[in-house]
């Protein structure tokens, strides 16, 4: 709903004030969006998906040429360039989606899970690059489940549970109103039932059962 | 046993091609289309050898070792294109894969047991075939030819020679696959197999698929029952009619005997060259899948800019067009799964091309004969309505449905982008190379300033056809499900016979005749300008719903 791609039953998504239904072209124009799986067509290469997205975003054609080679080079994935999606692996495909993401410089990112897949040094460019852009003045929207990272690079936290928000206020406002000291206790605290040490115990006792 | 149930399921149900979405149509429906044409032809035969009309007809008593060897020969024909075409669409699923590499070789599972596992489901599911597909023919045909002779030996004796003949010959055939895709696999490279693979299942079936189409000419010559003939037929189905008739009692027939041994052996080596080429693509392939990178599918088409960039320039000046166009037309040429249907297409229409031209021909026949022939006519019409259609039917096969989200969020729902790039397509694969051949050809042949009339009736009567075959279209090709089965889709099957009527015979007569007439060509342009009229009027009455841009239908899961 926050991309435009499914319509609210009820409701809006306002964007600047505005219903971004009204006029969603405009919209998806200034919006960066990685899905939460990397799904691309395993049939075009890096280059021609990025190309087809840079048309679809209608930048002109020096500048898509240029943006998609140079961040091509930084996300390490030139060499590849020509090399079918479908031989990418999950890490490569998560940073295609990441370029194509941000190569129409967006200013609302929409990221689900954006650091699935990825090596060790694309995560930590990836953190630092969320402060970049916010300090920027962009909108990021990150959906994670990784506690660690949110806590990390979110400024704003909304916590869902059965599609309802159970909290909502900056990190560090909901950490003083719950009285915990870490994202992952919050978490505990608001949105699980089940006493996760209890749980993990079970399994442990149903593996190691004597059949 | 549980491993030979799970790959014969495999083989039954599609091996999730990377990129490509397997029809599964389910084992049930799956057999009954195999056993369908057996079954209609086996009926046709109660019509021809009834008792009654035989009498009526004024031909009581006859021979049916004699008088059924075309229709044997039919028979084996029919039996094996029907097993040769399931394992070509099987191909892929045929032998083990990376899925299966990563889900079996982790479990407690020796390699040997997956590689009998797999052999004796190919085996199991060769066997079913053979039965399946013949199944009809079995029971049906002997009743309808000896039925009412009232001799339970001559039954029994008509009905085993005409079962093992096209069980062998269908087994054969199934083999005969196996043996070429293990071969493919153990002597090549598994990146070069990927490559070649679609390329070999089209000449496989344009080689099935000639004869088929030839099947009733070789009929018709066969009612002779000439030796001279039976030599002159050449190629496989013969040597199984050789065993029919040695079964049938001609067996002390030296020449008869000969074919049953060229059957006899040709089967087992098959057999062999199947077994062997398994095992060793087993050994090559499979156990070293970890070595090799999942090269998935291979890029094509950058060496040839040039008609991409013209296009560009030309009907693909709009960015948002332009961009879907590359991803279909991309689509089209590297996946394997929609290569198959635009190829098996192609090769039914090179093979009923050929036959036109087979039989139009006699002693004397002139190519550069005036009035031109409309055999000769009507090959690019042939071509051109067999790619068409081939096309359109590859549009309706999803690629990676989850990757359309990219569509989704792009692309207006209330635009004309679908038809706009379908059309495009269509016209560019098609007319794009049989026009300027067939420019080429009838220039050749009668003159350049002849050559124009067919070729311009060819591209306008192609125009009109790819708006008929567009009218409701409204998806980006490729990246919806597949559409429910309908309860009308008999009368589409019928529509698209009919269409080949059409455009195939009747238009290449009328071209014929606007030649000779001249004038006549005069009356083409405002039929075919009526015929655009009509289609547009008929969209405009249609509901802004009905023309909106759609990413879903109901799944053929409903079929």
């Amino acid at each position: 709903m926050l991309t435009g791609l499914l319509q609210p039953t009820r409701g809006q998504v306002l964007f600047e004030g505005r219903d971004i239904q009204s006029d969603l072209v405009s919209y998806r124009k200034r919006l960066g969006y990685v899905p939460e799986a990397a799904n691309l067509y395993p049939l075009l290469t890096g280059q021609e998906y990025l190309e087809m997205v840079g048309t679809f975003r209608a930048m002109s054609l020096a500048q898509m040429k240029s943006k998609i080679s140079s961040l091509l080079e930084l996300f390490s994935l030139f060499a590849h360039r020509h090399v079918s999606l479908g031989s990418y692996s999950k890490g490569m495909r998560q940073r295609i989606l990441l370029i194509a993401a941000l190569m129409d410089n967006p200013d609302v990112l929409i990221l689900d899970e954006p650091l699935s897949g990825l090596d060790v040094t694309s995560v930590l460019i990836f953190k630092n690059l969320i402060q970049a852009f916010s300090a920027l003045g962009k909108g990021v929207f990150y959906c994670s489940h990784i506690l660690e990272v949110v806590e990390k690079v979110c400024s704003q936290l909304l916590i869902l549970r059965s599609g309802h928000v159970i909290a909502y206020g900056s990190t560090e406002d909901v950490r003083r109103r719950i009285g915990q000291s870490s994202l992952e206790r919050i978490f505990l605290e608001l949105g699980e039932d089940a006493d996760v040490v209890k749980v993990a115990n079970e399994i442990v006792d149903v593996v190691v059962a004597p059949s | 046993m549980h491993l030979s149930r799970l790959f014969a399921g495999r083989m039954f149900h599609g091996s999730g091609e990377l990129g490509a979405d397997d029809l599964d149509l389910g084992m049930g429906v799956v057999l009954i289309f195999l056993a369908m044409p057996g079954v209609l032809v086996s009926l046709l035969m109660f019509e021809k050898y009834g008792s009654l009309i035989r009498f009526l007809r004024g031909d009581g008593t006859f021979d049916p070792f004699t008088a059924t060897i075309p229709d044997e020969y039919f028979f084996i024909v029919l039996s094996m294109v029907v097993s040769c075409a399931t394992a070509l669409w099987r191909w892929n699923s045929i032998f083990l894969d990376r899925r299966d590499y990563v889900s079996l070789v982790p479990l407690a599972v020796s390699l040997a047991k997956i590689f009998l596992a797999n052999l004796f489901a190919i085996f199991a599911l060769a066997a079913l075939l053979t039965v399946v597909v013949n199944a009809a023919s079995f029971v049906l045909f002997p009743i309808a030819v000896v039925g009412s002779q009232g001799s339970f030996s001559k039954l029994f004796r008509f009905a085993f020679g005409h079962a093992l003949s096209v069980s062998l010959s269908s087994a054969f055939c199934l083999l005969a696959i196996f043996a070429l895709s293990g071969t493919l696999l153990a002597c090549l490279p598994y990146r070069i197999v990927r490559k070649v693979s679609v390329y070999f299942r089209f000449a496989v079936a344009f080689c099935l698929l000639a004869p088929l189409a030839t099947s009733f000419t070789v009929s018709s010559i066969l009612s002779g029952g000439s030796k001279l003939l039976f030599q002159r037929l050449g190629g496989m189905p013969p040597w199984f009619l050789g065993l029919t008739e040695t079964l049938w009692g001609n067996g002390n027939d030296i020449f008869f005997a000969s074919l049953t041994r060229r059957a006899a052996f040709s089967l087992g080596l098959a057999l062999l060259i199947s077994v062997i080429s398994y095992a060793v693509s087993f050994r090559r392939a499979f156990v070293r899948i970890p070595e090799f990178a999942d090269v998935g599918p291979l890029p094509r088409g950058r060496r040839f800019p040039l008609p991409a960039m013209l296009l560009n320039a030309t009907i693909l000046r709009a960015a948002k067009l332009r961009t879907c166009y590359h991803f279909v037309s991309r689509t089209l040429l590297r996946s394997e799964a929609h290569l198959q249907i635009v190829l098996a297409f192609t090769a039914l229409g090179l093979v009923v091309a050929a036959q036109t031209i087979n039989s139009a021909y006699h002693p004397g026949f002139f190519f550069a004969a005036w009035p031109p022939s409309v055999a000769l006519l009507s090959i690019p019409f042939i071509l051109t309505y067999c790619l068409l259609v081939g096309i359109r039917l590859a549009f309706e096969v999803p690629s990676d449905l989850s990757a359309n989200w990219i569509f989704k969020l792009w692309i207006e729902r209330d635009g004309e982008h679908a038809r706009q790039i379908a059309r495009r397509v269509l016209l560019t694969f098609s007319l794009g190379w049989i026009a300027p051949l067939c420019l080429l050809y009838s220039a050749l042949l009668w003159g350049w300033l002849t050559a124009l009339l067919p070729t311009g009736i060819l591209i306008a009567c192609s125009m009109v056809l790819v708006e008929v075959l567009l009218v409701r279209f409204r998806k980006i090709p490729f990246t919806c499900p597949y559409p429910a089965f309908q309860s009308n889709s008999p009368l589409v099957l019928l529509a698209y016979l009919v269409g080949f009527g059409i455009f195939a015979v009747y238009i290449p007569r009328i071209a014929r005749w606007a030649l000779e007439t001249r004038l006549g060509a005069v009356g083409f342009i405002p039929v075919i300008l009526l015929s655009l009229a009509g289609l547009r009027q008929f969209r405009k009455q249609m509901l802004d719903m009905d023309k909106q841009l759609i990413f879903e239908e109901d799944s053929a899961s409903r079929f």
